[in-house]
């Protein structure tokens, strides 16, 4: 048998593919470091030659370094602490407005890409106008739009008319009635977290019991209910048990103000990090001659002021209260106290990607929808479930496939977008590092600071999300 | 008697009666009202809803609008189209409209498809601005760019234009803009200093025409990187690969105004000191495309994984070189995958333009918040910024929502999205 003899050589070799793909990538390698090596060496240099206050080296010691500026939200922030505090403040902001703006920004997306596929021909138009519109106008001009044009048009503190009991909306901000916990109130918060405990094992363990019976259905309801039972039953426990601290003293400053505190070294004196505050206690003032000047209650941080008495107050009474407040808005002045306040700058930002990224996640949802089979529709009503059933239990669960990564990539940019709060002034994170660099001059570190925060939350939302997507996943065999 | 089958006494003679028409719940005005919003009492009550919701917004709206103190944007007009380039200068950012309509022109003639769509909306435009009394030079700038538009697209669809040649041209016509509106070329580090007007220096240049030429430039001088760290990401390298990948990641991951920022502090500092510092357009225009090519690599990395991979199999069973199976079997594919993907991508870098606002450019945005600052404006009561910004929306909009709609209607006929 004759076979036709291939020569038995190998290829020199400079043509063997394995040996080209490894001189292709040290090149490749080489090319890169070299530039590299280029651009950081100049930069070097550069910086050397220029006397910026980080002083030319690539040096982190300006992180601990008195920062001097203030920081207007989000934790109390002193001009006298370091410069790495005042970025991780700024962290702390940009969270603050990513989470709720995420939140709210799924609420609107969804309700609006579920109007996008209703039947109702002006439900479904009066959301294609909303989602047209928002989408194709940049987000820093809806957001100058909503802080210069609408927010800065609010009526003066002065002028501004109350939203029944909700509260008032000005051009400085947003003042709401809100609910705070008491002097009384704080052991709630070990009941808060005992109630959600409680609430997730129930959940987890009626969802158990739903599922051996054979029974469709979730067990959050009966986690709800746990929680809100050991919640309410806290607050009695915490009502009944409620009393304030024997040492309790006050200040009384110039007839009109002062602070209510646990007077926990017994000198009689407010002593700003030795005594603790007491907040929302009522209190009623009197005069000399006995009679009542004023009534009301201590703020978050214990102190009290009221303007316009009859006569100077000299002596101060106060009751227990109960375990949750309502604090109502009062104008004070040019101002107000009690209830919470929301920034206009943190209001515009909110609201401008919250509107910005609805419209993106309503289109998301509708792709989605719209990407379940019709049969599945048919399906479902020919087994006699409604509209409302048959999208919560048969369309939503199959488009949550198909809508969690590009859901996902829409959080990012929120985070991401979040950064335009140096249009309007908010102290993100972005804005921070921006006066840090000023002030220092550190260019390179803010830059690279920046950057490993933002690739964190980046990872961090990608893994989160990555989780869920997997738990949504179709389980194939 | 057994019927004979044959008789056909009982088929009925007589003639079928007519046909009835529909009932009028079924049809017409009514019939469509109940389909679509009174077919059961939820869809009554959320309709009733919507048209007090409705209400509400029109009614605001149409006061304010009605209301609304348009004069800023009138007088500024110039402005917000070209910023503070020289007025005795117009002729140059003119001579660029024409220039690009003619090829759009050819383009429409030519390929058809999007450019058409694309094509039909830059008539518009054209047609509407030569209209509204804007300044008679600006509208028989508008009438010719319109003439050079239609003539393009008569010339285009009958002379079979070299498809390449066109190409090219459209290649060549950016750095020509750049030119144009300079008024001929400087750069004195090269030695190389020649004019034909007056040289009108970047930092004039402003308003719609700055927003264009940002993203103009961010998408097309991107377009060569992307498809190459889409390769690269796709390669078999590793070395390659990481690279890209970080590349793409990193610039994914953080926010455009970081990387603007970062263009205007620290570009400078990247370059031998003996080159001093380029202008502020140049490194805005640095930072979009940097960010632009990331986003770009990942949407034409969508193209390549979507072919078979027979293709590759059968271009390397000819004997295609890696080179040649790139350039004439796996990239034509590819990229004519992706065109809606990137018109969707440059929709978005036009918008995100805005943020070299931030970085003192003067883009649309920017233009905006000067004339809101204007000392003429502010005895009126509430200021012009709503007006000014609204107007600066609509003009986005107009652009932003022509090219999508453009693209939408490419897609179905193509019929992506199909199911």
């Amino acid at each position: 048998m004759t076979s036709s003899t291939l020569p038995n050589q190998r290829p020199p070799f400079y043509r063997d593919t394995r040996t080209i793909a490894i001189m292709l990538q040290v090149l490749f390698l080489v090319v890169v470091l070299a530039i590299g090596w280029f651009l950081y060496n100049n930069m070097v240099t550069r910086l050397a030659a220029g006397n910026t206050a980080a002083g030319g080296a690539l040096s982190w010691s300006f992180l601990s370094q008195t920062a001097g500026f203030g920081i207007s939200e989000g934790p109390t922030f002193r001009p006298e602490e370091s410069y790495g505090r005042a970025y991780v403040v700024g962290v702390i902001n940009t969270l603050r407005v990513a989470v709720v703006g995420v939140l709210l920004a799924t609420v609107l997306g969804l309700l609006a890409g579920i109007a996008r596929v209703s039947n109702n021909w002006l439900l479904n138009k009066l959301a294609m106008v909303y989602v047209e519109i928002f989408r194709s106008t940049p987000l820093l001009v809806q957001l100058l739009f909503w802080y210069v044009g609408v927010i800065a048009a609010l009526p003066p503190i002065q002028e501004a008319a109350p939203l029944g009991d909700l509260g008032y909306l000005t051009n400085r901000g947003m003042y709401l009635t809100w609910i705070f916990p008491t002097e009384t109130g704080r052991a709630l918060t070990w009941w808060l977290l005992g109630g959600i405990i409680v609430g997730v094992a129930v959940a987890w363990l009626r969802r158990r019991q739903l599922e051996r019976a054979g029974v469709p259905g979730s067990g959050a309801l009966a986690g709800v209910a746990a929680f809100a039972l050991v919640v309410v039953i806290g607050y009695f426990v915490a009502f009944s048990a409620s009393q304030m601290p024997a040492t309790t003293a006050y200040e009384l400053r110039r007839g009109d103000r002062g602070t209510l505190f646990e007077d926990t070294n017994g000198n009689g004196a407010f002593d700003l990090n030795l005594d603790r505050p007491l907040a929302y206690v009522p209190i009623t003032l009197y005069g000399a001659d006995g009679q009542v000047v004023a009534s009301g209650m201590t703020n978050g941080d214990g102190a009290f002021r009221f303007i316009d008495l009859p006569a100077e107050a000299t002596r101060l009474e106060w009751t227990t209260p109960a375990p949750l407040v309502l604090s109502e808005p009062q104008r004070q002045g040019f101002n107000f106290s009690g209830g919470i306040s929301v920034t206009p700058e943190f209001a515009a930002l909110l609201l401008a990607l919250v509107v910005y990224t609805g419209a993106f996640i309503a289109e998301i949802v509708r792709a989605g929808i719209n990407a379940v089979n019709k049969g599945q529709w048919e399906a479902s009503r020919a087994l006699g479930l409604n509209t409302g059933a048959t999208l919560r239990m048969v369309v939503l669960p199959q488009a949550l496939r198909v809508i969690i990564p590009p859901l996902t990539s829409q959080y990012l940019n929120l985070v991401k977008n979040s950064s335009l709060a140096i249009a309007v002034g908010y102290p993100d994170l972005f804005n921070v590092s921006r006066t840090i660099v000023n002030q220092t001059g550190a260019e390179v570190q803010g830059i690279l600071l920046v950057m490993a925060t933002y690739l964190t939350f980046s990872l961090i939302t990608s893994l989160f999300m990555n989780w869920y997507n997997k738990r949504v996943a179709l389980v194939e065999r | 008697m057994a019927t004979d089958i044959r008789s056909t006494s009982w088929v009925n003679t007589n003639h079928p009666a007519p046909a009835q028409k529909p009932p009028a719940s079924e049809v017409g005005v009514v019939g469509w009202l109940r389909t679509n919003l009174f077919s059961g009492i939820g869809n009554s009550l959320l309709t009733i809803a919507t048209l007090i919701v409705l209400y509400f917004i029109v009614a605001n709206l149409g006061r304010w609008l009605v209301n609304a103190y348009w004069e800023p944007i009138w007088v500024n007009r110039k402005l917000f189209a070209v910023g503070q380039y020289p007025l005795e200068q117009l002729w140059q950012p003119a001579l660029v409209l024409l220039m690009v309509s003619l090829l759009f022109g050819l383009s429409t003639g030519r390929w058809g498809n999007i450019m058409r769509n694309l094509g039909v909306g830059l008539g518009a435009l054209l047609l509407a601005l030569a209209l509204i009394p804007i300044g008679l030079q600006a509208q028989m700038v508008m009438a010719a760019s319109l003439g050079l538009l239609l003539a393009g697209y008569l010339s285009g669809a009958r002379v079979a234009i070299s498809s390449r040649w066109l190409a090219v041209a459209w290649v060549l016509s950016l750095p020509a803009t750049f030119v144009i509106l300079l008024g001929g070329i400087n750069l004195p580090r090269l030695g190389v200093t020649s004019n034909f007007a007056p040289l009108v220096q970047s930092n004039l240049w402003g308003g719609l025409m700055l927003t264009m030429l940002l993203a103009l430039v961010g998408i097309a001088v991107s377009f060569p990187i992307g498809v190459l760290l889409a390769l690269g990401r796709r390669s078999n390298l590793p070395v390659v690969k990481v690279f890209c990948v970080g590349y793409i990641e990193l610039i994914r991951g953080v926010p455009l105004i970081t990387l603007l920022f970062m263009g205007m502090t620290m570009l400078p500092l990247f370059l031998p000191g003996n080159w001093g510092n380029p202008s502020q357009l140049v490194r805005a225009m640095t930072a979009i495309t940097l960010f632009s090519a990331a986003y770009l690599a990942e949407n034409v990395r969508g193209g390549l994984q979507a072919i078979p991979k027979g293709q590759y199999e059968a271009a390397d069973a000819l004997g295609l070189s890696g080179f040649d199976k790139l350039r004439f079997i796996i990239l034509p594919q590819a990229l004519t995958k992706v065109i809606p993907a990137i018109v969707g991508q440059f929709i978005g870098l036009f918008k995100d333009t805005s943020l070299a606002s931030l970085v003192g450019l003067l883009e649309l945005v920017a233009v905006g918040k000067a004339v809101i600052q204007q000392p003429a404006w502010l005895g009126v009561t509430g200021g012009v910024a709503k007006e000014v910004y609204v107007f600066v929306a609509f003009v986005f909009f107009i652009f932003s929502f022509g090219m999508s709609f453009a693209s939408r209607k490419l897609e179905s006929k193509l019929g992506f999205g199909k199911r």
